[in-house]
């Protein structure tokens, strides 16, 4: 055997356990997944059909809509406030920053189940809010449970800290010699933002929506403890497919649906962080 | 410099940041077109007055007038000051074109003034031909060029640099140093300058201010400085020095000032080490503990040995 030859036997050695994982417990689910939404329940044959309920259906129709909706909302709020978050522990330099740059991290690592039930507590009609409004003679309810307004707040618990997280570590990367610079030739702090900070974190921006945006389409644990019954997220409606309704091949369309969604936003996290900007060459 | 007129003055200037560090009674006059240095190891608190007077620090108390104005209260945007930084000066998402242009968009000056006034600058720094580079494609040198380039456009009144070459390697350094010069002298600008580099800070100024723990040492013109430092630490700071313990005193010699003889002198010992630098010799010799540095002429070091007597003389001497 030449000696070209075994250092390639011993590189596709190498890799082919690897190759196999990959291939067992990831492409083969995804394949026969998409196999099995394109099969008639009945004849077993080829079918639009399991698609075609999803998109002609109205009530499943508004169901994606709704989904959207509630994820394009997580996201545009979770990036605003995460960003102005940021900004305030990167610019402010006092003891109230420094503390909240140490707690801020603090949800992450509360087990989403109990932050759910916690958030519930204090908005739920009879909950927190309820009771202390009743102390001052009122009788408030936030009414957010079982509603859109409840899925989107418990969603910013959730990916506040972790935009803040990608995003202050962007702006962390800009020194402030760069910031002084500007104001030095004249800029003011707004006009520093807006020439200066924005576009050199863009990246870590786009970054961190395509991430909130990803973990919101399939998510399910908040609409499963708070959503309502209709219209319901596509994590709600893939698990009553296969678990109430036994529909697996309307289970497989569903899931391959909400992997499309977020291939689009896969897409852009890939096309951005490829992307070598020519001042970056 | 009495005839010139007065551009920048700092008039009992305190900064004192929280930890108790800090610059106190700071008084300190600039005239128009002079490069006067700050001078200092760091933490000496060089940069700090240079800060304040660029408006990236508040002062606790005190006043800084640029042409009898009072800037203390102004932002550093508003201040008639430009500030070249040690290194990360220029925003890399914007050409080298961009970089110049955004102060003089801000001022709103015309897109043909901006075009002109920026390939005239681009010359003065050698840098013709760069305009559509990004910075992280300049070398170090270059970046620094347009980053004085930058500052320069703005025609402030004073200039600031801040140790802006000690991120260079030397050679360039000494170069960046001659051109700087030249541009300063062709513009007339006012520059103050920080480094730590005494040798840049001869080379360069019209007047050095010799700075040690947030205190003015010395100030004055480089040969009074080198020539008659004020203090013990002016002068171990400021070029080579011997220090020779005489009588209870301190005496300081600087090398070109020891004169080896063989007659009877001021100090006796036995040549330790000779080492050719150049167009001169740089002579080590042990008196006791001591060693005593001379530099002397190529053809005097020819007729000496390392183990050899001699006696030293000093020409020049500065009693502490």
């Amino acid at each position: 055997m030449s000696k070209k030859l075994k250092q390639m036997l011993a590189a596709y050695g190498l890799v082919l356990p690897s190759f196999l994982t990959v291939m067992l417990v990831v492409a083969w689910p995804i394949l026969t997944a998409i196999k099995t939404s394109f099969t008639d329940p009945d004849t077993g044959g080829f079918t639009f059909d399991n698609y075609k309920y999803f998109f002609e259906t109205p009530r499943e129709l508004t169901n994606i809509l709704f989904t959207l909706g509630i994820v394009f909302l997580t996201v545009a709020l979770a990036i605003v406030l995460a960003y102005l978050l940021a900004l305030y522990l990167r610019f402010v330099k006092s003891k109230v920053s420094r503390l909240i740059g140490n707690l801020y991290l603090l949800p992450r690592f509360v087990p989403s189940m109990v932050a759910v039930y916690a958030m519930i507590t204090v908005v739920r009609d009879s909950g927190l809010l309820n009771r202390i409004s009743q102390l001052f003679g009122g009788d408030f309810k936030p009414g957010m449970m079982y509603h859109a307004s409840g899925l989107v707040t418990m969603n910013m618990w959730f990916n506040i800290p972790f935009a803040a997280l990608m995003i202050t570590a962007g702006l962390g990367a800009i020194p402030d010699s760069m910031i002084e610079s500007a104001r030095d030739v004249g800029a003011s702090k707004l006009r520093v933002l807006r020439s200066m900070i924005l576009p050199l974190s863009m990246k870590d921006v786009v970054i961190a929506a395509t991430f909130v945006f990803m973990s919101n389409v399939g998510s399910f644990t908040t609409p499963y403890l708070m959503g309502g019954n209709y219209p319901k997220m596509l994590g709600i409606v893939l698990f009553d497919q296969f678990n109430k309704y036994l529909r697996y091949e309307r289970a497989a369309a569903m899931s391959f649906i909400i992997f499309l969604i977020c291939s689009v936003s896969a897409g852009v996290y890939i096309y951005t962080n490829l992307r070598e900007k020519e001042w970056e060459k | 410099m009495a005839e010139r007129s007065l551009k920048l003055e700092i008039r009992d200037m305190t900064k004192r940041y929280d930890n108790g560090d800090g610059v106190e009674h700071i008084n300190l006059k600039i005239y128009e077109g002079e490069i006067v240095t700050m001078l200092g190891p760091s933490g000496c608190g060089k940069s700090t007055i240079l800060r304040t007077i660029g408006g990236f620090l508040d002062v606790t108390d005190g006043d800084i007038l640029i042409d009898n104005e009072s800037i203390v209260k102004l932002p550093p945007e508003k201040r008639p000051t430009a500030m070249v930084f040690q290194s990360y000066n220029l925003w890399t998402h914007m050409t080298v074109y961009e970089n110049l242009a955004f102060g003089l968009k801000l001022r709103k000056i015309p897109k043909d003034q901006i075009r002109a006034d920026i390939d005239k600058h681009l010359k003065l720094v050698s840098m013709s031909g760069f305009e559509k580079k990004y910075p992280t494609q300049l070398s170090g040198g270059q970046q620094q060029r347009i980053a004085i380039a930058r500052s320069l456009l703005l025609k402030p009144s004073v200039l600031l640099l801040d140790e802006p070459f000690s991120a260079l390697d030397a050679k360039i350094r000494q170069q960046m140093r001659e051109e700087l010069k030249k541009i300063q002298a062709e513009l007339g600008i006012t520059v103050v300058f920080v480094t730590h580099d005494q040798e840049e800070a001869m080379a360069l100024s019209h007047r050095i201010v010799v700075m040690n723990k947030g205190k003015f040492e010395q100030v004055g013109t480089p040969t009074e400085i080198y020539d008659n430092p004020a203090t013990k630490y002016v002068a171990s700071f400021i070029g080579e020095m011997n220090f020779v313990e005489k009588d209870g005193k301190t005496v300081a010699v600087r090398p070109e000032d020891v004169a080896i003889t063989s007659e009877p002198a001021d100090i006796q010992g036995c040549v330790r080490t000779i080492m050719v630098l150049g167009h001169y010799v740089e002579v080590n010799v042990q008196c006791g503990d001591l060693v005593v540095k001379c530099f002397v002429d190529r053809d005097q070091s020819e007729r000496l040995n390392p183990g050899d007597p001699v006696n030293l003389k000093f020409l020049k001497t500065h009693i502490f």
